[in-house]
Formats: C-alpha cells, structure tokens, sequence
C-alpha cells in the first residue's frame, strides 16, 4: 500500500514514464527520501498529501517489519536482533522491562482465575457486585482471594463518597442500587476500620470437582 | 476434655451472638441423621422439621435450656433484625434429648432469603428448673441479653451450620 502511494507520487512528479529511476527510488523503503517528496512533488492530489504524510508519522514501526517480512514481523526478539536503523526510543515500546521475558512466574502477583483478560475482569465484577449484594457468598478459594483487592476498592470509593468516586463505582458494579446502598451505609459500618473489609472461611471441597471452597463474607 | 471453640471465633459466633465461653458439654444435633458440625451447609428443605438435640454431658438432675437464633437475619450484609429467634425449648434435663423438655417456643422452619445465613444452637445450663418467658416478638432477639434476664450465665455449648436459600435450579 505504502508502494502504491509512492508510485501515484512518482507518477505525479515524473510525468513522462511509468517504469523511470525517480519512482523506483520512490519505490525502495527509505526514510529520509519520503520526507522531502511532498514538498519537492508539485502533485495535483491533495489526497496523496495527507496519507503521505500520516504515513511517514505512524507507519514508520510497521514499514521496518515490512521489509523483513520473509521472517516473522511481529516477534519483537527478532525485530530487535535484525532492525539496527531503529531509533533508540523506539526500542521501549516493544518490550518495557528491559527485554526481562522469564520461563518461571516469580513475581508475578496477578490471578489469572484460568481466562483470558476480558472474562477475568467481568467475573470480578460479578463476583463483587453479589458479595456486596448479599453479604456472604461461597464460591472457590481462587475467587475468593482474589476477589479482597476490589471489594475492598468498592468500599474504599464508598467511603470517600464524592461524586467521582460514585460514577467510579457505578462503572464497575453492575447494579446501581447497590452503589447506591453502598456509598449510604459504608460511613457508618466501617467509618473506623482501616481496609480488611472482607473475611474468608475455609469450608468443604464442593462435591462435582472437588474444588475447595470458601466463604467470602464483608466483616 | 474441652474442645477449642475456634470454629465459632472463626465463623464470628463468637462476636455477634456470644461471648467467648469454654464448652463444658457435648451437644449434639441431628436433623434426619446429618449430625451438624460448625459451618456445615445444609439445604433449608432438610431442616424443615425440628432436629433431635441429645446432650451428652451433665447429670439427670440438673436442666438446659436450648436457644436456636439466626444472626443473618435478613441478609448478612445488613441484618437490621438481628438475631431472629427460631427455637427455645427449656427444662431439657441432662444426658437426654431436647423432647424431653419444654418448647417455651415452637420450631420455626429456617428461611434464609437474601445471601447466606448462619443458624445458631446455644445450650445453657440452668440453676434450677424455672420458667423461662419467651420474648414477644422473634426478631431483634439478643441471645446475651435473654441470656442475663433469665440468670443462665454463659453458655455450656453452641454450634452452628449455615444455609442459603434453595432455589429451583439447585441441584447437589
């Protein structure tokens, strides 16, 4: 697509031959070139302007990967190995702990709960929304631990109770009464306690799976 | 030999019905064989009818009184209506079981609606064979207070099983 753009400018400047050294350079990925082509082309598509010019701000990553597209383009390793013209800024978007990929998991404090990003989320949420709901639910140890850090993030927003942090909440709990309730009683119940707002008790492995079980219930 | 009351702290018995108490007498409770252990999880439809309350200890003479209150009530996230009062039956003499006493009040068949809800069995051991009044009305009822208007002192047992309300889709 990119070449394509580089032809209708090449053509646009050099009017007498399709197939001349001027598009063919035009052609070749160099950077420096396709700055000064708009400027020195007196092209009469104000289209082919603009789309040059986005081009030569947002594709510059991609056009490296374009060039070595006989290997896999999207593996930051060996883009990194193989694409020495790059800037030195550009290097730390790709990976930001400094290249630090590890086979084992340490350090890493995130519950995956067995989903992918998006469903972990929604389960969160559900999961906080009913306890904040009923007051004590059972569901496995897994969720349960997981669950402390944002039930206690709901109640934190109730207890400062500004508009900001209703709307805050009232995007992650899925029923608005709840927020409502919530942000009303939270002064009062927990007006002296410092964060530990949830308890979790251990109880029986569920019967279809064996999966151990907790209670999960607001102190 | 007196078992750690630490299921009761645990599960907060301890805290929102009663004060911390050594068990000096076994009780145990069984509703159609399933013998109720601390925390246990029972479906409301088994614990329709009264369970059998055998106690184990203390001698032909002297005489329990047995409390059964819910401390959920009606939901555990805000139990405006704590405690409601299920069961009180009084003169149980001891090493036999609660038919032998008097039911001060009749057995109210649990009713978890909203979330998950603990039921509470509390065995006191009274001084003498008295009368004990039942409260007026069954919500708001406070075990301590019942507990120092009738001169029963602390509790001699206390378990405890959960339930939550049983709906048309639940299947074991």
């Amino acid at each position: 697509m990119a070449v394509t753009m580089a032809l209708a400018t090449a053509t646009g400047a050099a009017e007498c031959s399709r197939w001349s050294m001027a598009s063919l350079k035009g052609a070749l990925p160099s950077l420096p070139e396709r700055c000064t082509i708009p400027t020195a082309s007196s092209s009469s598509a104000p289209c082919g302007h603009r789309s040059l010019r986005l081009s030569v701000g947002l594709r510059k990553p991609e056009f490296q990967f374009g060039s070595f597209s006989g290997l896999s383009p999207l593996n930051p390793l060996l883009s990194l190995g193989l694409s020495e013209s790059m800037s030195f800024e550009h290097n730390f978007t790709i990976i930001d702990n400094g290249g630090r990929v590890s086979a084992m998991r340490h350090g890493r404090k995130v519950p995956k709960l067995n989903r992918p990003p998006d469903q972990r989320k929604a389960l969160l949420r559900g999961l906080t929304t009913q306890l904040l709901k009923h007051g004590r639910i059972k569901t496995t140890r897994a969720r349960a631990s997981a669950m402390r850090k944002y039930v206690d993030k709901m109640i934190t927003l109730a207890k400062d109770g500004s508009l900001h942090k209703r709307r805050q909440a009232l995007g992650y709990i899925y029923e608005k009464q709840i927020v409502h309730a919530l942000f009303a009683e939270v002064p009062d119940r927990y007006g002296e306690r410092n964060g530990g707002y949830t308890r979790i008790i251990r109880t029986l492995p569920r019967r279809g799976d064996n999966a151990p079980m907790a209670y999960i219930e607001l102190v | 030999m007196a078992r750690v009351p630490e299921p009761l702290v645990v599960g907060r018995v301890i805290g929102d019905v009663l004060d911390s108490f050594t068990p000096t007498t076994h009780m145990s409770v069984t509703y159609n064989t399933k013998l109720v252990c601390n925390g246990l999880e029972l479906f409301p439809s088994v614990v329709t009818a009264k369970p059998r309350v055998e106690i184990q200890g203390g001698e032909l003479r002297s005489f329990f009184t047995l409390v059964m209150t819910d401390p959920d009530c009606p939901g555990p996230s805000d139990p405006y209506l704590r405690e409601h009062l299920h069961w009180i039956v009084t003169d149980i003499p001891g090493t036999t079981d609660a038919a032998f006493g008097r039911e001060a009040l009749s057995y109210e068949m649990p009713r978890p609606n909203i979330g998950i809800h603990r039921f509470v069995f509390v065995l006191f051991k009274q001084k003498r064979r008295q009368s004990i009044n039942p409260p007026s009305s069954r919500d708001c009822f406070s075990t301590r207070s019942f507990a120092a208007e009738n001169d029963l002192g602390l509790p001699v047992a206390a378990v405890y099983f959960n339930a939550q309300r049983e709906g048309a889709a639940r299947r074991r």
